[in-house]
């Protein structure tokens, strides 16, 4: 009898963060999950590209405070499916090149192969497959993107909005009532070491 | 609540790739920054030329010839180049070049270049999961789209971007110089965060 239990498939965290072993996640001190996020195998997050200097800090004094050059950052109940990509988006500002915070907010799902760079993600948004999410990008909540957009750099996306095509345009709104369907918690059972079945 | 993983002093999870394949004959510049988290296969040889940037993750396969990489180039994370396309083997000659990266070339994430005399200009950038088919000679400054293609054996000339479903259009702002300066910033900002292990490959 061994010692330590067989490994399971994915990482549990005591917050109930579900990560897969075969993520690729790069500079983990730097990514922030706030619990229940499941992040699939081949997912992966870029969480080395920070900030070099942020301009809070105006003290010169040794280490920043923990937390403070967050790469990424990531609510409640989020999904990231199978090989997509989590990358802080990056911009000129004064005349220097810099990384920015990526925020997520509770309930995004990222579609299998989707490349985020956005700057802020609300809550309650659905990205699908194959989406490419262009730089410093703002996406309000209960927001859904259709499979395949490619959202240009520095778009703002209004909330309840339905997005679509290459560049990506508002095609339509969620229907009243619509916004149940953006609820992850049953999502977020069906993964991990013991899932559960999907409700019927 | 907010605490993320495990152990604080593991930096990456990033689990070993199979490295199948041969250990391709390198030349560095002393001033690249390459990831040890990237893959690099064949048996032509693979120049990297001074101040370019790999990724972690980005794959470089020089089984179809050799890679030549200009100056400050950035390969981001999961591009594939060099990629023998979807009709596996190709014959080359020898001594015949696979993908040719002229200087301040990008190639954004999951993007693919595939391998037979394909040549991307000075200052063009492929943007995020684009595909150049293998022979395409793309020009100077030209702008790939995400998920656009460039057929094989495509001539794309000067200062054009390729958008939407395979439409082009002309460059005409004239900013060629300010983005080869963007891309040096880039460069000096990727090098302090990146950790570079050129060795790994020798």
């Amino acid at each position: 009898m061994s010692r330590r239990p067989p490994k399971g498939e994915y990482i549990e965290t005591d917050t109930g963060n579900k990560v897969a072993r075969k993520a690729n996640l790069v500079g983990t001190q730097n990514i922030m999950l706030g619990g229940k996020t499941v992040i699939q195998p081949e997912a992966m997050i870029r969480g080395d590209l920070t900030r070099l200097n942020p301009p809070s800090s105006t003290s010169s004094s040794g280490a920043a405070a923990p937390g403070s050059n967050t790469a990424v950052s990531i609510g409640r109940y989020c999904f990231l499916d199978r090989g997509c990509c989590l990358r802080p988006p990056s911009r000129m500002y004064r005349g220097t090149f810099t990384y920015l915070p990526l925020r997520m907010g509770d309930h995004v799902y990222v579609g299998p192969g989707s490349v985020v760079q956005a700057a802020s993600i609300g809550s309650h948004v659905h990205i699908g497959k194959g989406v490419v999410i262009g730089e410093m990008t703002i996406i309000k909540d209960y927001t859904r993107i259709l499979d395949g957009t490619v959202v240009p750099p520095h778009m703002v996306i209004p909330s309840f909005s339905i997005v679509a095509g290459r560049p990506a345009r508002v095609i339509g709104e969620v229907p009243e009532g619509g916004h149940e369907a953006f609820e992850l918690r049953e999502l977020y059972k069906t993964v991990g070491n013991n899932p559960q079945r999907a409700p019927v | 609540m907010a605490s993320a993983k495990p152990s604080a002093s593991r930096h990456s999870i990033l689990p070993p790739i199979s490295q199948s394949g041969p250990k391709p004959p390198v030349t560095f510049s002393s001033s690249i920054t390459i990831s040890d988290g990237a893959v690099l296969t064949g048996t032509n040889p693979i120049l990297i030329s001074s101040e370019s940037v790999i990724h972690p993750r980005a794959r470089l396969d020089s089984m179809g010839g050799t890679i030549s990489i200009g100056k400050r180039c950035i390969i981001h994370e999961r591009t594939r180049i060099g990629d023998m396309g979807s009709e596996g083997r190709l014959s080359l000659q020898e001594g015949n070049k696979a993908v040719t990266l002229e200087d301040y070339v990008t190639v954004e994430t999951a993007a693919v270049v595939e391998a037979g005399d394909t040549l991307l200009g000075e200052g063009t950038v492929v943007g995020v999961g684009s595909r150049i088919g293998r022979g395409a000679v793309v020009g100077k400054y030209c702008t790939i789209t995400p998920q656009s293609e460039v057929p094989d054996e495509a001539r794309i000339p000067d200062f054009t971007v390729v958008y939407g479903n395979g439409m082009r259009r002309q460059d005409k702002r004239g900013v060629s110089a300010l983005m080869n300066k963007a891309q040096r910033q880039q460069i000096d900002v990727l090098r302090r965060l990146i950790p570079s292990k050129p060795e790994k490959f020798h």
